[in-house]
């Protein structure tokens, strides 16, 4: 037999408690998991964001829309691609006014040139654009909704009160892990006829699309330059800046997160630790007997590490393979088509399931080195002389 | 019964593994109080003021009084309905008041935030008799001066006594007084002049919400009739408490589910830390409890000293979770509510019931984890166990 082999055998000298460090281990690492996923689909919103994108709205509030003929003016800039447009609607769903999901009165002709990771089939698409009261919506809503392309639909406004029909015309799926699958868009022209005058002609926010990303930050500026001396000034921003300053209103919730992430590879190292150092204090008159038959205080400090080791490989292995089931399939889809204004894109990325398997290995080693310690350094007397 | 002592003496003869073992509990305990004070923290900051005479009307079909808008003329109409109740001068006692929200730069980062703005009538601080100017003095009716809510000052640039921001550019605000609300979220509002906010935001003749007191709790009902009925008038009215829950629902949900989710998953980990514990200590106590046997205690009175020690191991961790949790008392942070997008001060509410249930839990803990060793103790037979 083998050094190493010694080590592996005397994780089985108490099988339950072996089975109880691992399952405990497993569970540290499936939260690990769990944690540093949120954190990572929260981040996804900031990490995709498109960099060719600004958008520009009210500089007071944002509530406060903008006129409509500043989409002119700002695409006459040079180094602005293309413009389009966008108001917040605040519609629901009359029968199921609990569930929030995202409404935006739209320009059919520009926006989805403008937003490219939206896909909706050609064919649909040119539907859409003919139809006033079209409405195209993400996949996970239609499906949450029930709803397919050809049925009538009715919104209940929030902000714009009265019932609102529309016509299903297409269905949008995403390319890419950032976009919310649960919009609602409709024609912005089918919303402006029915305000009042004073409400009429007004845009929520403008997208632009610039042709070149490194000059987004002069471009921003010149933006707003066109408005200064105007009735209503803007504040323009690149999509990650926007996508970032929300993200910093929930910064305490994700400082949290992240301190919690840490905690729990503490409590780990200390059910691992505890139980190495009990298997230790068990075993200290065999360590006696094998130093006394000319093993090294290596070989019993490397018994020791190698126990923790496998326990170690055990319990990331295990909390990887219970991740996939629980966060992935069961969280992340929940997330995804409940909450896809914050989690778009919830899934375990690779990196995240290493790292942990890996941190769990290490923690093991750590938590193994003062028990190893202790058990190499006793002498061989002292060791067959204590009673445990 | 086998005495108590021997149970707490079994304790301290192996301080570091008993002291592990609480540490994780502690973890645990620490977690679920600041859970349930977080929770209880949101509640009271988004519905403490609520009066149970005070009434909120608002637009039919929103959520909130950002989305509302209510004409001048029906706020008398609303004020006169019957119920109201009527200062002694014959006034009747209620505001129209407009919300709206800014952006302004966040100190200390490089970002900026959303704030409430609420325009109030010069009796809003005769109305809110609760709510105290506490540094400066009131506003002047009629003027740019505004009060900003305590739980906000000095955390936005300009929002600072005797300090300047703008609601509309070359239309600057001076912060003349700060104001507390017995720890509400108006504390994280701005409130100035009612015509000053309309016509900085294009909002003439225009109110978000009523607020009335009525002349007693039960007339509620006979007031949301009288105001519901009439179609024209497209209004609704909520209990004050009741709109207030409604606003912080998402919120609440929000922190309680991720919040359980954490304390679960350290649940989970201290019931198994415990039972590791346990289990080593029945291993370890072979022989004693052999003798026990022998004496004559039964395996019932073996069960119930097992449990105990294991009860009193997670007591004693739970207890210093507990008292540590109370130190969050004086912590506080700001956040956004997804319901009004606005910016929030939240801070963590210590009550009876959320150390309670810390310490239910801490039990539940230790039963769990130490039945199994228990009934494992109970189990041997008195010659097996003391010949080993």
């Amino acid at each position: 037999m083998t050094v190493g082999g010694i080590g592996m055998r005397n994780i089985w000298r108490n099988k339950t408690r072996t089975t109880l460090t691992v399952i405990g281990g497993a569970v540290a690492v499936l939260f690990f998991i769990w944690l540093r996923t949120i954190l990572w689909a929260w981040n996804v919103g900031v990490e995709y964001s498109a960099k060719d994108r600004l958008a520009t709205r009210h500089k007071v509030s944002l509530i406060m829309p903008v006129p409509k003929r500043y989409v002119d003016n700002i695409r006459q800039l040079p180094g602005i691609k293309q413009t389009t447009w966008a108001n917040w609607f605040g519609g629901k769903d009359p029968k199921r006014p609990d569930e929030f999901f995202a409404t935006l009165a739209v320009d059919p002709e520009s926006f989805f040139q403008v937003y490219p990771e939206m896909s909706v089939p050609a064919a649909d698409l040119a539907t859409w654009q003919a139809d006033r009261r079209g409405v195209i919506l993400g996949d996970v809503l239609a499906r949450k909704l029930g709803l397919k392309v050809g049925d009538k639909y009715t919104l209940a406004g929030t902000i714009f009160a009265g019932d609102w029909e529309f016509n299903v015309d297409g269905i949008y799926i995403a390319t890419q892990k950032s976009v919310d699958r649960s919009q609602l868009i409709f024609h912005w022209a089918y919303l402006n006829e029915r305000l009042p005058e004073r409400g009429k002609d007004l845009v929520g926010w403008v997208i632009s699309r610039i042709d070149n990303p490194s000059r987004s930050a002069e471009l921003t500026v010149a933006v707003d330059k066109l408005f200064d001396e105007k009735d209503v000034q803007t504040t323009t921003m690149s999509e990650r800046s926007m996508n970032n300053s929300f993200m910093a209103a929930f910064s305490a919730i994700l400082t949290a997160l992240d301190f919690i992430s840490i905690v729990i590879l503490l409590i780990m190292m200390l059910i691992l630790g505890n139980t190495i150092a009990m298997g230790v204090r068990e075993r200290t008159r065999e360590y006696g007997v094998l130093r006394a038959l000319g093993f090294s205080p290596g070989h019993v400090a490397t018994f020791v590490i190698g126990e923790a080791l496998a326990i170690g490989m055990l319990a990331g292995g295990l909390g990887c393979a219970l991740s996939y089931p629980i966060v992935q399939l069961g969280m992340g889809r929940y997330l995804e088509e409940n909450l896809g204004s914050f989690f778009p894109y919830f899934r375990v990325s690779a990196s995240t399931a290493l790292v942990a398997a890996l941190l769990s290995v290490l923690l093991g080693v750590v938590s193994a080195i003062i028990p190893a310690r202790q058990a190499s350094k006793l002498t061989i007397v002292d060791a067959l002389r204590r009673v445990g | 019964m086998i005495p108590f002592n021997y149970n707490l003496r079994n304790l301290t003869v192996r301080a570091t593994t008993t002291a592990s073992a609480a540490f994780g509990m502690a973890l645990v305990v620490f977690v679920v109080a600041a859970v349930l004070m977080l929770n209880n923290g949101i509640n009271k900051t988004l519905g403490r003021t609520s009066d149970p005479r005070g009434a909120v009307v608002i637009r039919k079909g929103s959520d909130n009084e950002l989305q509302s808008t209510i004409d001048e003329p029906n706020v008398g109409l609303v004020m006169a309905a019957p119920g109201v109740a009527h200062t002694a001068d014959g006034a009747p006692e209620g505001v129209g008041e407009l919300l709206v929200v800014i952006l302004l730069d966040k100190i200390g980062t490089d970002g900026f935030s959303n704030v409430q703005v609420r325009g109030v009538p010069d009796s809003v601080l005769k109305f809110r008799s609760q709510v105290q100017v506490t540094a400066g003095r009131a506003p002047q009716p009629g003027t740019d001066e505004v009060l900003v809510g305590r739980g906000i000052r000095g955390r936005f640039k300009g929002v600072e006594l005797g300090q300047t921001f703008e609601l509309k550019k070359n239309r600057p605000v001076n912060v003349v007084g700060v104001f507390e609300d017995g720890g509400s979220s108006s504390e994280s509002e701005i409130w100035a002049d009612l015509n000053t906010v309309r016509t900085a935001f294009g909002r003439e003749g225009l109110v978000s919400s009523v607020r009335v007191h009525l002349e007693s709790p039960t007339k509620f009902d006979g007031f949301k009739a009288s105001i519901e009925s009439n179609r024209q008038l497209g209004l609704e009215a909520q209990r004050e408490s009741e709109y207030y829950e409604k606003q912080s629902q998402g919120l609440s949900i929000f922190i309680t589910a991720l919040g359980f989710g954490i304390a679960f998953f350290f649940f989970v980990g201290a019931v198994i830390g415990a039972a590791i514990t346990m289990l080593a200590s029945v291993a370890n106590r072979q022989r004693e409890i052999g003798t026990l046997r022998a004496l004559g205690f039964s395996r019932r009175s073996i069960i119930v000293s097992f449990l105990l020690e294991s009860v009193l191991l997670a007591l004693a961790g739970g207890g210093f979770g507990a008292l540590a949790s109370l130190a969050l008392g004086f912590v506080k942070f700001s956040m956004m509510n997804f319901q009004s997008w606005a910016e929030i001060v939240i801070a963590f509410e210590p009550n009876f019931q959320s150390i309670g249930v810390a310490i239910v839990v801490a039990c539940a803990m230790g039963v769990i984890g130490g039945l199994w060793p228990a009934i494992r103790a109970a189990r041997m037979s008195p010659v097996e166990a003391m010949r080993a």
